[in-house]
């Protein structure tokens, strides 16, 4: 009875220790942080740090950029928050963009960071009610990038001088 | 062979290397799965162990056992290859004529194992050295010549070096602690093999599984001294 507990046992950690590897090699984390925050996210354990995320926001809303990032990057160092990573993009975008032409590497980034948020929510979407923003949705924020990376006659129309940052 | 070992033990010395033998470890940590040659290597391998008895598959997996005897055998069996493919993986240069010559070399190596058919002892020694070679040549000597942090001297020379042999020798550096990982994980490696179910017993008593008489334990099979084994 004992050694049937014992083979039952082993045999169910090295299932779940199999199931890791492949969530490893499929997922490729950069750093241990981001194998135990995925694996925290993965039993729904995963929590982000509220305090630099509020230190972010407030950064954000000031038009810090650089030190938004860096404290959403604290709150969310697993990456693996949507809310947190749609906010990262969105700083991006903010930063760069611009009136006569956008700064194409941080807008690469920020689609990388906006399609992130997409496959990190639940069902793909992801939406925040923040009246600061004047996009609410990941799918508006990833088509504003897209378009802004994107080369085509329109870059040549004047009246894209009066267009506005969203 | 006592079931932990069986069905703990051996699974998380193979799993453990399976896991961390691909990974290249610095500030960006890269997880590389084992190429196909090292699957082919590890097939081989494994054939080298069953031919000369190192490992005793019927002791693992076999219609006398349990279920749940056989399902851990099959995770050893499984395991095993993993860690097979990764450890040989872990222990072939990345690129060039080292990664051609190593690759060639192993699988010579096991051929000849597999067509000589030594005892136990002398394929485990062999496994030994074919890995521990490997190794010494990957993150002793190829490493130094890829070392960046060399004077100027030596970076003049292992430059030379690489024009004169057209850059097919030279490699990306390697991080200094993946060299300590992959000698723990070889070490482990080495360990997990030489604790398979054997076919021939620690005393050099024969083991017989026997078919056709009722045995009083399910899983264990039947030791007697002096005959051969029997598949």
């Amino acid at each position: 009875m004992r050694e049937d507990v014992v083979r039952a046992g082993g045999l169910a950690l090295a299932i779940v220790y199999a199931a890791l590897i492949a969530w490893v090699y499929a997922q490729q984390p950069p750093t241990i942080t981001h194998v135990t925050g995925g694996l925290a996210s993965s039993v729904g354990a995963y929590r982000i740090d509220s305090q630099a995320f509020a230190d972010g926001l407030a950064f954000f809303r000031r038009n810090q950029f650089v030190e938004a990032r860096a404290a959403f990057g604290r709150a969310d160092p697993a990456e693996r928050d949507p809310v947190t990573q749609f906010y990262i993009a969105y700083s991006y975008y903010r930063q760069g963009w611009g009136r006569l032409y956008n700064d194409d590497p941080l807008f690469a980034e920020g689609l990388k960071r906006v399609n992130l948020a997409i496959t990190l929510s639940p069902g793909g979407r992801v939406v925040l009610d923040d009246p600061d923003l004047r996009m609410h949705t990941a799918d508006e924020l990833r088509a504003e990038l897209e378009a802004g990376l994107r080369r085509d006659a329109s870059d040549l129309d004047p009246r894209r001088l009066f267009r506005e940052r969203k | 062979m006592s079931g932990a070992r069986e069905a703990v033990v051996l699974p998380l010395i193979f799993l453990t290397v399976a896991m961390f033998g691909g990974v290249v470890p610095g500030p960006v940590l890269q997880w590389t799965a084992p190429s196909l040659f090292s699957l082919v290597l590890a097939i081989m391998l494994i054939a080298v162990l069953v031919r000369t008895g190192a490992l005793a598959p019927e002791r693992l997996m076999h219609a006398g056992r349990s279920t749940l005897a056989n399902a851990n055998g099959f995770v050893v069996l499984v395991s095993l290859f993993a860690a097979s493919a990764q450890a040989l993986h872990m222990v072939t240069p990345g690129s060039g004529l080292p990664a051609l010559v190593v690759g060639l070399i192993v699988f010579l190596l096991l051929l000849n194992t597999l067509v000589s058919s030594p005892d136990r002892r002398h394929v485990l020694r062999s496994v030994a050295v074919v890995v521990g070679s490997a190794f010494v040549l990957k993150f002793v000597v190829l490493a130094s010549l890829a070392d960046p942090q060399g004077s100027r001297t030596y970076r003049v020379l292992v430059a030379l070096f690489d024009v004169a042999t057209l850059g097919t020798i030279s490699q990306e550096p390697i991080p200094a602690a993946a060299g300590y990982l992959a000698f723990c994980l070889l070490l482990l490696y080495l360990a997990g093999i030489s604790a398979l179910p054997s076919r021939l017993g620690a005393a050099g008593r024969s083991v017989v599984i026997s078919r056709s008489r009722p045995r009083k334990s399910r899983d264990s099979p039947r030791v007697t001294s002096g005959s051969r084994a029997e598949p």
